[in-house]
């Protein structure tokens, strides 16, 4: 295996050679834009292997050479770049750290010589529709799963009419059906899930002018929200009367599963969902959101970025809110009525469910000595939010402890202040 | 178990047919076939922890049952015992001591088998089947995970009938790993979210789908020192994105790579393969 990968990489640089190497180094001006590459993507990996532990693992790629695999350029110039190649993309040797920007202005100028920025936006367009035609492709020559969702690149959303639909879904439909003495109708389903698929696919492959418009608005909208058709169900929070398991209708019954095509069928019965929550205790009281000092368990130095938090404060709050807190300010009066707290949780005390209201968003935006908000002092659900809502902590409130903590590089595990730290201290 | 037809190369039919054939196309790599194997395509597979003394195997099945082995040293396999849903089993997983098997399935319910006692008690319930199902052991808390196509991520103390937390999933939950205090889980239409697990389960973060396509498998992988760091994700296309959380340099470390695609058939990226880096 290793000979084999070995005489697979000199094979990949010599293909790299054939291209026009790049003879200057990369700088983060658009004057990069004047390199004509040609073939932009290859050239950008020297192929080399990192260090560390991927090194070993190229051999692993011998049988990459899709394709589709050349289809990186489509991935833009988001920061997780889908290298798409060989895995070992080293960078390295294209210099600064600020290559991410000039690979999105390179990507596109590459491949027209002169042309000004203006144009290159349009061109931009034009790699993603060329990018989405070769997708097609691809996915129609390929023979694999059909019923997946599609988007062209890592921020674009979903392409619509393409909704997604696991195997296994399919699988229990077909048992569903089986059971009911109705295979027809499984099969049914299906050949028409097919037939929309291939009728999508055959749309996009061969854009006119109004699947084109349509399909470009489609990719520009939403763009900011990674996943649009989320609804979140911020308001199953209210409070669920039933305290048993809920008797649904047959388990062998398709509620879920109604074959539609548009994207957002699934789980009409989910809507209503859990009638369990008015009960839980709100054990998980005490400091709920994420603080990012209290990674100690992952592997590099926290650094949240506000990107990663481009879901609007709200749905952050409904994400934590709905996690079954009854207590949380919908129906304060449900939590005393609740069975007893979960022992496993330890010291969370079973009121501190106002917590959760602080959304883990405000606090990532700032540095990450953001501590978890101070609700651990128990305060009653719905009770006056007033300490809980704080963000800061003036200085003089914070013992000479708290301080210390919140100076240091890192929290320590069962020392980390319960009170928002003092604003003098953040850098934002 | 003549109800359900076989459907799977793995599971057609009794054991004696294979021990004696000659070799063929079957297979091919010799492997050793374990006895009695279910009667459908197995959704799962767990060995147990090396807390526990020997090695025994977890299968469930499409054939609505969760069929455990114990597995000698030289590879033979003895049936032990098995328990039944009223729907295809989905997922399975041990318990850190080894002492119980929780399994999930599309009879929306997720249950806790005490292997001493070979009793199985129902301990979540969803509204959708349940796909996904992971035991939490924190040093504050022990939970159990069920990810479910009713869009809900819940945990669940074993001995309460409600769950200890709900959380909102953006859409179908398709695979989810946990390797504590980190969870990651990949949803329908490409979503995927990671949690941090300390203390309490919550969102951590929502990342923007690396891969183009469906979502199949999702693995964490660990850095030198034994942390969780980041993890691996399939898709459909075959295509696995490895990403990491807070990478130094995220455009040079994170990066996709695709698999060689046998013909056409072969959809599901096995989980097996990131169970480690």
């Amino acid at each position: 295996m290793r000979g084999a990968g070995a005489g697979w990489q000199e094979l990949q640089l010599s293909l790299y050679r054939l291209k026009e190497p790049l003879s200057s180094p990369v700088t983060s001006t658009d004057e990069t834009r004047g390199l004509d590459f040609g073939v932009f993507v290859p050239q950008r990996y020297s192929c080399t292997t990192r260090g560390g532990g991927w090194g070993a693992s190229n051999q692993r790629y011998t049988n990459v050479i899709q394709p589709s695999a050349f289809k990186s350029n489509t991935w833009g110039g988001s920061k997780d770049l889908g290298r798409g190649l060989f895995g070992s993309s080293d960078f390295g040797s294209v210099g600064s750290g600020s290559r991410n920007a000039d690979f999105s202005q390179n990507r596109f100028s590459a491949l027209m010589t002169g042309q000004n920025i203006d144009d290159g936006y349009k061109d931009e367009e034009e790699k993603l529709l060329e990018g989405i035609v070769r997708d097609m492709e691809i996915w129609e020559s390929s023979g694999q799963w059909m019923f997946s969702c599609y988007s062209p690149m890592k921020e674009k959303p979903n392409i619509s009419g393409f909704p997604d639909f696991s195997p296994e879904e399919l699988h229990l439909e077909y048992y569903n059906s089986r059971a009911n003495n109705n295979n027809q109708n499984y099969i049914n389903s299906v050949q028409q899930l097919v037939a929309q698929w291939k009728n999508r696919l055959l749309e996009l492959k061969t854009l006119n002018a109004s699947t084109r418009t349509a399909l470009l608005s489609d990719l520009k909208n939403a763009v900011s929200q990674p996943l649009p058709s989320f609804g979140f169900g911020g308001q199953q929070t209210s409070n669920f009367g039933l305290s048993s398991f809920p008797v649904n209708s047959s388990s062998t019954s398709a509620s879920n599963f109604s074959f539609k095509t548009s994207s957002s069928l699934v789980s009409a019965s989910s809507g209503s969902t859990p009638a369990f929550g008015s009960r839980d205790p709100p054990a998980f009281g005490g400091a709920s959101s994420p603080s990012a000092a209290r990674f100690v368990g992952f592997g590099a130095q926290p650094a949240p970025s506000a990107a990663s938090f481009s879901f609007k404060t709200s749905e952050t709050i409904s994400g934590l809110g709905t996690s079954g807190f009854s207590g949380f300010g919908n129906a304060p009066a449900v939590n005393s009525a609740s069975s007893t707290p979960l022992p496993a949780f330890g010291a969370v005390n079973a009121a501190g469910a106002a917590s959760p209201s602080r959304p883990g968003a405000a606090l990532f935006g700032q540095a990450p000595s953001a501590p978890a908000p101070g609700a651990a002092a128990a305060p009653a659900p719905g009770a006056s939010s007033g300490t809980s809502e704080r963000l800061f902590t003036p200085k003089v409130e914070l013992s000479a402890e708290e301080l210390k903590q919140f100076e240091a590089k890192k929290f320590t595990m069962g020392k980390i202040p319960l009170k928002p730290p003092p604003l003098e201290l953040l850098n934002v | 178990m003549s109800l359900f037809g076989s459907t799977s190369g793995f599971g057609t039919g009794g054991t004696s047919m294979f021990g004696s054939t000659t070799a063929d196309n079957h297979n091919p790599m010799k492997d050793i076939e374990v006895t009695s194997p279910p009667d459908d395509s197995i959704s799962c597979l767990a060995f147990s922890p090396p807390t526990l003394p020997g090695n025994f195997l977890i299968a469930g099945s499409w054939a609505n049952d969760v069929r455990c082995w114990e597995v000698q040293d030289n590879g033979q396999t003895i049936p032990k015992a098995q328990q039944m849903h009223t729907g295809p089993v989905l997922d399975g997983c041990w318990s850190d001591d080894g002492s119980k098997v929780f399994t999930a399935s599309c009879d929306k319910t997720a249950k806790m088998w005490d292997l001493n006692s070979n009793q199985a008690i129902q301990i979540a319930q969803h509204d959708a089947p349940v796909k996904t199902i992971h035991w939490i052991k924190a040093p504050n808390y022990s939970c159990v995970m069920t990810g479910s196509w009713d869009k809900t991520l819940k945990f669940w103390d074993t001995r309460l009938p409600t769950p200890m937390m709900t959380l909102q999933l953006p859409e179908r939950c398709y695979c989810a790993d946990v390797v504590h205090p980190m969870a990651a889980v990949a949803t329908a239409e490409r979503g995927l979210i990671v949690y941090q697990l300390e203390n309490q389960p919550s969102e951590f973060r929502r990342i923007e789908s690396p891969l183009k396509h469906q979502h199949r498998c999702v693995a964490i992988f660990k850095d030198k020192v034994n942390k969780p760091t980041g993890f691996a994700l399939g898709s459909i296309e075959g295509r696995v994105a490895i990403h990491y959380i807070n990478p130094p340099n995220p455009a040079k470390d994170n990066f996709t790579f695709k698999c060689h695609r046998s013909n056409g058939t072969n959809t599901s990226v096995p989980q097996d393969i990131y169970a480690v880096s």
